[in-house]
């Protein structure tokens, strides 16, 4: 349960940090469109699938992914709220600089019409 | 492995060149812009390298304070500074939401003019990092680029499904 809780508290750096990795990126697309196996996960990678394995552990520790057994199947599902509060964050940094650079624009051209008066 | 990643924004202004080096400059209109619907207060500002701008953006339950530390400063084609979130002190701070977020960024901008149109880059490089500043801006790189938008609109749209 405490290993579960702070997976539920998982800061945004770890979640950054699953990011990083283009193949952890391309399982999350992937999950994105529904609960798969590691054997389905590993079959679009030329990689191994305890290497599928091991990013997957890296997705759990960071909260985004829930993994459970199915029979013999080995399961991995997306979870929305870690990544919800992931992209938030993102926008967030996005929306200040786009909000920044929009006031510029006007800033610009309230000055040059200033300086086209007489 | 994690590498040090750029993140480059690009955005153009019809307005000429020296006139868009001065709102990059000048307290009083790197104000009027700089913190988008908060009050931006400039307690000091020293345009020199090694120099600092020192603000304050008032937000409606307290104020966020940052500083940058000029780098280079190459009249009117662009500047280098390093920015970081402060305390009211102005000593540096890690960011509360993200304790990996890199401290210093080094933020550059460069000004380039052709038909009286001026294009501003903006070009963000995590400064002096440890290697969980970089994973954790690499992470976000990825998110903000190009090769990672397709995979958040997607990932957008799913979200708000859930969410419905």
């Amino acid at each position: 349960m405490e290993q579960f809780s702070y997976t539920q508290n998982a800061p945004l750096d770890a979640i950054f940090g699953a990011f990083a990795d283009p193949t952890r990126r391309a399982i999350l697309a992937r999950l994105a469109q529904g609960e798969a196996s590691v054997t389905e996960l590993a079959q679009p990678f030329a990689i191994s699938q305890p290497a599928i394995s091991r990013h997957l552990k890296v997705l759990e520790a960071a909260g985004l992914i829930d993994r459970r057994v199915d029979r013999q199947r080995r399961m991995a599902r997306l979870r929305a709220e870690p990544m919800a509060r992931a992209v938030g964050w993102l926008n967030d940094f996005q929306t200040f600089w786009s909000g920044n650079l929009d006031q510029l624009d006007a800033l610009l051209t309230d000055l040059q019409h200033k300086d086209t008066q007489p | 492995m994690t590498n040090a990643q750029t993140f480059t924004l690009d955005r153009q202004f019809s307005a000429p060149q020296a006139l868009v080096w001065r709102t990059l400059t000048e307290p009083a209109l790197l104000e009027r812009w700089y913190g988008p619907n908060v009050e931006t207060v400039t307690h000091a500002m020293d345009l020199r390298p090694g120099g600092e701008w020192r603000l304050e953006m008032k937000m409606g339950r307290g104020s966020s304070f940052q500083k940058a530390v000029y780098v280079t400063i190459t009249p009117i084609d662009g500047l280098v500074w390093l920015h970081s979130g402060t305390d009211a002190d102005w000593n540096i701070t890690a960011s509360p939401m993200m304790p990996d977020w890199p401290h210093t960024l080094r933020t550059e901008f460069q000004l380039s003019e052709a038909g009286g149109i001026t294009t501003l880059r903006l070009i963000w490089t995590p400064h002096d990092a440890t290697e969980a500043e970089l994973a954790s801006f690499a992470g976000a790189v990825a998110g903000l680029g190009k090769g990672w938008g397709m995979g958040m609109t997607m990932l957008e749209a799913l979200l708000t499904d859930l969410q419905a």
